[in-house]
């Protein structure tokens, strides 16, 4: 080696030593923030249409607003945001939460509940100084209910009239449609849109099905399926002539595909096919929402949907800056030099797995009452570097305590952990198809032989409330239907009458899987443990990473799992429906048709008392039957400094910035 | 100049045929676990996850995929992260690596310091009690796991001594604590490399030689011995700096560091295909380059060795 290059080593050592260093320190060079708090993981996007879960929720409702927001019941400030009424706790200590004017200064509800016209507020703007109009809720509602976007959340709209059409491309003969023709500014830009053709649809011409191998997989048959319906052509009325418009590249000998016509209609083959990317029910005409003027949003729902006010409270029926998406397209449009947002706060920078820093939006219409001017949100994922950060004064609040240390908590002088009742139910969920699960006996013993106080008690230990419900305490007017108590002769008794009772080989063996966690299996050894003593059944613990355990129970391979609830809006009717036979997150492979009666009676029901009855007539089926265990009621397990007002611990977890102030 | 670029062609050649089997296999791999990125406990309707997986290609069939992502890769794009639609892969990476990489070199440079100096101090002063200590120190360092470590430096320095923060990216303060117990293990074992060599090399001829001509102590030991003593320590250096600068993932979550460990696990988790191939892809990559550079330095440390003949 050249002796000059080995002499220069050393320097070069160095040099790239001192960059290192700039390069570290560079980022301490920033202020503090007047609030900082653990959001307990990294958000994955500010984008309304794309965002799910907790973490996500407490930025958004920082950074958008909806139609309505949340706000503590008898919560009133004055216009520069002097307290003039606080609200007092109940017995939990949790604080009542009420749907109050956001974006919409006022709301009209139609006698059948199923209109609502909201008034949007004169002040109301985007951050860029535009002003806000209810079409940009329409346009919004698009984004979000389009095929292309994938929101996983566009369900949370399904409640308007037609939305769900939209969402799964569903087009019926005769019914008006909307066709984006291929020729976007930008390739795989869903805005702006290509050139959109509108008309009635005649007719729909469909090359011949495609026959399956007998041993195609049901991954073949739908790759087949979806092949096959994107060949198809579709013959639409346009100024009363006829157009072609089909999504498949190859279309050729379509003329002697089959044509299914609407009845009546004039029957010539166009010559030409026009290429297209999307055949679309015709949004104006399906979809239940309208901006008849700048300030009034009509929206239109399927059902009576009592939640509503509450669900527009939820990111996925935020409003987005059209002008912001088709400028810069997506996700380019999220990052914090071109996002434009109409929340309270406004998105300063983001540091992936650092922080995210929120600054108070001086447009915002209540930007007085807001008193928190800068804020960071801290998206690292461990709870005791957390808690480590909130005792030394890094962290005003920390939304997860690590459940080992709590009883230690729970004793502090300061009084800053103060578990409150959740909406959130710990359950196990039983495959009712698998032996010895499938007989209602043991099922009922099973919850009869666990002690349910003592896991609160003794495991969680964080003031978890035992629970003998799926719906927890806490939704006004709805008294949830218990399952027996803990009582382990009765247990017995039960398990006798069951037709394994007299098996010679005694009672199958149950498995129990849970995700791998500590806190799970302290509570599945509790319960293996019960169930042997009490009713000589040997259960199997078996754990699995998140998403195998996940899998595992979409293709209802368990016999007894774990499981947690989350409700999306204060409703008994989030807990309720998925128990329906056959529904997308029952995964038990049980069903009861009084059950599945109950709940669309509900859903029907235009009396708000007697809709809560049908609920409750539903759960008392859910509570005999027990195709799942009820275990424990959730509690807040945050921890915020005593010099932060405006906390209100709430049922939901809901602590939005708006509502928050430091007195010291 | 020559033998050296020469070498670095050879080298290269190998290099992309290795990069290329540890992505086809990780590819595979990852496809093969049960679950994909859109399983939830709430389960999404089937056409909405029929939407979101087309996103992804997802419903294409597995060959397919390959070929669409490698062409992508080999351009140097990783595509965008499933689960973190607001960012590519490459944008998450740029903004941890350099953390890491910053956060390892200082480790790195902790651990070289205090490890040849303590090794070098014990050579010489061998089965003394000071060497005794430094050697069970080393041991220590070794065995005990670096949580452990941290927890402890977090009570000590944290909580009893109130001298550092407790976690966070930023200034010279924060990056003490996790720099200290992310090299301490790698400080243990270069302390026991260099004093095996030491005593090695100090038995040789040519010490006896310089000696003979009188040098000093010192001068005999830094500028004649030290260097061959070294050699081990720098073969050792290669897959250790590769490994550091990558980012531990646990001195990282304690410490809340922002940097690229944590993605090596939670994107399999998660089933983040894109990500967890964009962060497989660049460890490989930094471990052959730091191979690479470990054969450049053994030419540096020892002038008997020709790149050309490794």
């Amino acid at each position: 080696m050249h002796p000059t290059l080995r002499n220069a080593f050393p320097y070069v050592a160095l040099v790239v030593l001192m960059s290192a260093l700039v390069w570290a320190v560079s980022f301490g060079t920033l202020p503090p923030a007047d609030f900082s708090f653990h959001n307990g993981d990294e958000i994955k996007t500010v984008d309304p249409s794309k965002a799910t879960g907790q973490p996500e929720h407490r930025v958004m409702t920082s950074l958008f607003e909806g139609l309505y927001r949340e706000w503590p019941l008898g919560y009133e400030l004055d216009e520069e945001g002097n307290v003039l009424n606080a609200p007092e706790p109940d017995e939990n200590g949790n604080y009542p939460l009420d749907a109050a004017p956001g974006v919409a200064e006022s709301v009209d509800i139609s006698e059948d509940g199923r209109v609502y016209t909201f008034h949007i507020r004169e002040a109301a703007k985007w951050s860029d100084g535009s002003k806000f109009t209810a079409d940009d809720f329409v346009w919004s509602w698009r984004r979000t209910l389009h095929p292309e976007t994938a929101s996983q959340y566009a369900y949370q709209l399904w409640y308007l009239k037609g939305a769900k059409k939209y969402t799964t491309s569903t087009v019926t003969l005769g019914g008006l449609i909307e066709v984006e023709l291929s020729d976007r500014l930008r390739v795989g830009q869903l805005f702006p849109r290509g050139t959109i053709r509108r008309g009635k649809l005649l007719g729909i011409a469909r090359p011949p099905e495609p026959q399956h191998a007998p041993d195609a997989s049901d991954e073949d048959k739908a790759e087949a399926e979806s092949e096959w319906q994107e060949r198809s052509v579709y013959l639409v009325e346009e100024n009363s002539k006829v157009v072609a418009f089909s999504k498949g590249e190859s279309t050729s000998g379509w003329s002697n595909f089959k044509v299914d016509w609407l009845a009546g209609s004039a029957r010539d083959l166009p010559s030409e096919v026009v290429n297209c990317l999307h055949v679309l029910p015709d949004f104006e005409a399906t979809v239940g929402v309208k901006a008849p003027d700048d300030k009034t949003l009509v929206v239109t729902l399927q059902n009576r949907t009592p939640f509503f006010l509450h669900l527009t409270t939820f990111y996925p029926l935020f409003p987005m800056n059209r002008k912001c998406i088709e400028t810069h397209g997506t996700p380019a449009w999220t990052k914090p030099e071109n996002i434009v947002s109409n929340g309270t706060y406004n998105l300063e920078f983001r540091r992936f797995r650092d922080r995210l820093r929120l600054v108070k939006n001086p447009l915002h219409w209540s930007h007085k009452q807001v008193k928190l001017e800068t804020v960071d949100v801290f998206g690292f994922k461990s709870e005791t570097t957390a808690l480590n950060m909130y005792l030394t004064g890094q962290l005003d609040w920390i939304t997860d305590a690590p459940s080992t240390v709590i009883p230690q908590l729970m004793a502090r002088k300061e009084r800053d952990y103060v578990p409150t009742p959740l909406l959130i139910i710990y359950f196990y969920r039983i495959n009712v198809t698998r032996a010895p699960c499938d007989d209602i006996h043991v099922r009922r013993a099973l919850n009869m032989a666990i002690d349910k106080q003592l896991i609160c008690d003794k495991v969680t230990q964080a003031g978890q409330q035992p629970a003998r419900s799926l719906v927890p305490p806490g939704l006004p007017g709805y008294r949830s239907p218990l399952c027996e108590p803990f009582d382990p002769v009765a247990a017995r008794e039960e398990l006798k009458k069951s037709k394994y009772a007299n098996l010679p080989g005694g009672i199958p063996k149950v498995e129990i899987l849970y995700n791998t966690n500590e806190n799970h299996r302290a509570i599945a050894e509790v319960i293996q443990q019960q169930w042997k003593n009490n009713l000589g059944i040997d259960a199997e613990l078996k754990n699995s990473e998140w998403t195998t355990y996940l899998s595992s129970i979409h293709s209802q391979e368990y016999s007894i799992a774990r499981a947690g609830w989350v409700p999306d809006y204060p409703d008994a009717n989030t807990f309720i429906d998925m128990w329906v036979t056959g529904g997308e997150n029952n995964e038990t492979g049980w069903g009861n048709p009084d059950y599945d009666a109950f709940v669309k009676k509900a859903a029907e029901e235009p009396g708000l008392d007697r809709r809560l009855r049908w609920m409750e007539q539903a759960e008392e089926i859910l509570m005999a039957e027990l195709p799942i265990i009820p275990i424990y009621y959730y509690v807040s397990k945050g921890m915020v400094s005593p010099r932060v007002k405006g906390f209100f611990p709430n049922v939901q977890d809901q602590h939005p910035l708006y509502w928050m102030r430091i007195e010291d | 100049m020559g033998e050296s670029l020469q070498f670095l062609f050879r080298r290269a050649g190998w290099y992309l045929a290795t990069m290329w089997v540890v992505y086809t296999v990780s590819f595979f791999l990852m496809h093969a676990v049960p679950g994909g990125p859109f399983d939830a406990e709430r389960n999404l309707p089937p056409e909405v996850r029929k939407n979101v997986e087309a996103q992804f290609n997802l419903n294409d069939p597995l060959p397919v995929q390959y070929f669409d992502h490698l062409t992508r890769a080999l351009r140097g794009d990783f595509g965008a992260s499933i689960k973190i639609p607001d960012f590519t892969v490459n944008e998450i990476i740029g903004q941890g690596f350099p953390i890491s990489a910053s956060l390892g070199l200082f480790a790195m440079v902790f651990a070289v310091c205090l490890g040849t100096t303590a090794g070098v101090v014990s050579a010489i002063r061998r089965e003394s009690f000071v060497d005794f200590s430094f050697m069970v120190a080393a041991t220590l360092g070794i065995a005990v796991p670096n949580f452990v470590l941290a927890s402890l430096a977090i009570i000590l320095f944290v909580f009893q001594i109130q001298l550092l923060p407790a976690a966070g990216w930023g200034s010279l303060k924060q990056i003490i604590l996790p720099a200290i117990c992310l090299g301490a293990p790698y400080a243990g074992y270069i302390s026991r490399l260099t004093r095996t060599g030491m005593l090695e090399v100090l038995g040789r001829d040519y010490i006896r030689t310089a000696f003979a001509k009188g040098l000093s102590e010192r001068r005999v030991v830094v500028r004649h011995a030290l260097r061959g003593a070294l050699v081990p320590v720098v073969s050792y250096l290669g897959p250790a700096v590769a490994g550091v600068m990558t980012g531990s993932l646990v001195v990282e979550k304690i410490f809340a560091l922002p940097g690229m460990g944590s993605h090596f696990i939670e994107a399999a988790f998660q089933r983040d295909y894109p990500l967890a191939l964009g962060v497989v892809v660049v460890y490989t990559a930094l471990v052959l380059l730091m191979n690479t550079m470990v054969d450049f330095s053994y030419a540096i440390l020892d002038p008997r060795v020709k790149l050309g003949e490794l």
